[in-house]
């Protein structure tokens, strides 16, 4: 089960990351691409809160997404979603220890959003020639999470330390 | 069968999510969700962060940009140099000022010569995914805005509303490509379809390989759409290539509006029914 202070906190996080995404991230220097932070979080959620709780978290994040951003709901909530559910079943395999094997992961996920994307796209919006183009922005969104995800995963560790810090005392 | 689903709650629920993410994309993809609640709460929340984070993104622009043309001078004297920073800073506050007002003006002049009531719009955030060229506006229902319109400046289109809340609005770019907008070849008056593309960037499609085309021919809005009024400027022809094979030729375009470098937008309803998609 989730804490109620845990919630709070990738509830926070969540919605500091998206308003990064649709703002300030777009000054960074790194091309069309804009760091997707919040595909991180997933990867958190799925390796290290598998919880009902953190699967629909990873839904709403997604949705949240396709609120501000996407022409069509439903196309990031189904891709975060299958994100949770691919770290979540490949965690029982993998030990996550060190910052390689953290990015290695979120390379992974990376890849398997952007194909999710694809998939939907094709089929419910069917654009045309749209396929042609995407690779190149999987591989680079993937390589920039990738970069980006230890970083990442060490501040959400920070807080979740906190946060518990915090709530032993009451306990 | 209780303790199986105890077991496996996790990929359970996180199966029921992907389901629910299908039903959702099925129903909007029909156009079936209108006024979802979710989403007027969370553009509600996020307006004023997203106002105020942009402002910041704003400054910083305006910061990097002035610290750059500062970059030129040696640094040997460091006193000096700190106070012209200083007053760049306050002269780039004034500039930027200035600018705004005369681009507000600008609209101004602008929306007078547009049919119907345009609505002034700021941008307050961009697309937080790689694969949507969006943005959200300041005003939404409230304001008059509804989804359909076309959004443009007075240097020509930067896309059209596809979502609405009540203080808030969704623009489709003209650079994504799920975007398509009906033009016209201002020279020859051969007709297509202005999209993004993310292979490419811009382009124009479905003109014949017979059409006149040729490298810098402007395109205008045809009007026929409903979206956006005859004869606004949308792009410059930057590329053609005829293939081999195929019915069509490959035309790359420029767009007018470089959206990144807009912060205030007209939102028009077109010549026709503004709510025609």
């Amino acid at each position: 089960m989730f804490p109620m202070r845990l919630f709070l906190l990738f509830f926070l996080v969540g919605i500091f990351l998206l308003l990064l995404q649709s703002t300030l991230f777009h000054l960074l220097p790194i091309g069309p691409v804009v760091p997707d932070l919040i595909l991180v979080l997933c990867v958190y959620l799925g390796l290290y809160h598998p919880s009902v709780g953190a699967a629909l978290g990873s839904f709403l994040l997604g949705y949240s997404i396709d609120i501000v951003s996407s022409p069509i709901l439903g196309l990031n909530a189904f891709a975060m979603s299958l994100v949770f559910l691919s770290v979540y079943l490949s965690s029982r395999a993998i030990w996550i220890q060190n910052p390689i094997v953290t990015s290695l992961v979120v390379l992974l996920a990376a890849l398997v959003k952007g194909a999710a994307l694809v998939l939907v796209w094709a089929i419910f919006l069917s654009v045309e020639g749209f396929w042609i183009g995407a690779a190149r922005y999987i591989i680079m969104e993937a390589l920039v999470a990738a970069v980006l995800a230890p970083m990442v995963f060490a501040l959400l560790r920070r807080g979740q330390d906190y946060v518990e810090r915090l709530r032993a005392p009451a306990q | 069968m209780f303790a199986f689903l105890h077991r496996n709650q996790v990929p359970l629920s996180s199966f029921c999510c992907l389901l629910l993410s299908l039903y959702i994309l099925a129903a909007a993809a029909r156009g079936q969700i209108r006024d979802e609640p979710l989403s007027a709460f969370l553009m509600w929340v996020m307006r004023p962060l997203q106002i105020a984070s942009q402002g910041t993104a704003n400054w910083l622009k305006g910061f990097q940009e002035n610290y750059d043309t500062l970059a030129g001078f040696k640094s040997e004297n460091e006193k000096l140099r700190k106070r012209i920073q200083a007053l760049e800073i306050e002269r780039q506050k004034l500039l930027e000022a200035a600018a705004t007002n005369r681009q507000l003006k600008e609209l101004l002049d602008f929306r007078g010569s547009l049919s119907g009531t345009p609505v002034i719009a700021s941008i307050i955030a961009n697309s937080a995914s790689n694969w949507f060229q969006s943005c959200v506006l300041d005003k939404g229902s409230s304001d008059g805005i509804r989804k359909g319109m076309g959004v443009v400046t007075p240097l020509g289109v930067v896309g059209q509303v596809v979502s609405v809340t009540a203080r808030t609005a969704k623009v489709l770019l003209l650079t994504d490509p799920n975007s398509g907008i009906d033009v016209l070849v201002q020279r020859t008056r051969s007709r297509g379809i202005v999209s993004g593309s993310l292979e490419t960037g811009t382009i124009l499609k479905y003109v014949k390989r017979s059409e006149d085309i040729q490298e810098g021919d402007r395109l205008i809005t045809s009007g026929t759409d409903g979206v956006f009024p005859k004869g606004m400027i949308v792009g410059t022809v930057i590329k053609v290539r005829k293939q081999h094979l195929g019915l069509f030729q490959f035309v790359e375009v420029l767009p007018a509006v470089q959206s990144a470098r807009v912060e205030e937008v007209l939102v028009v309803a077109g010549d026709s029914d503004g709510t025609k998609n």
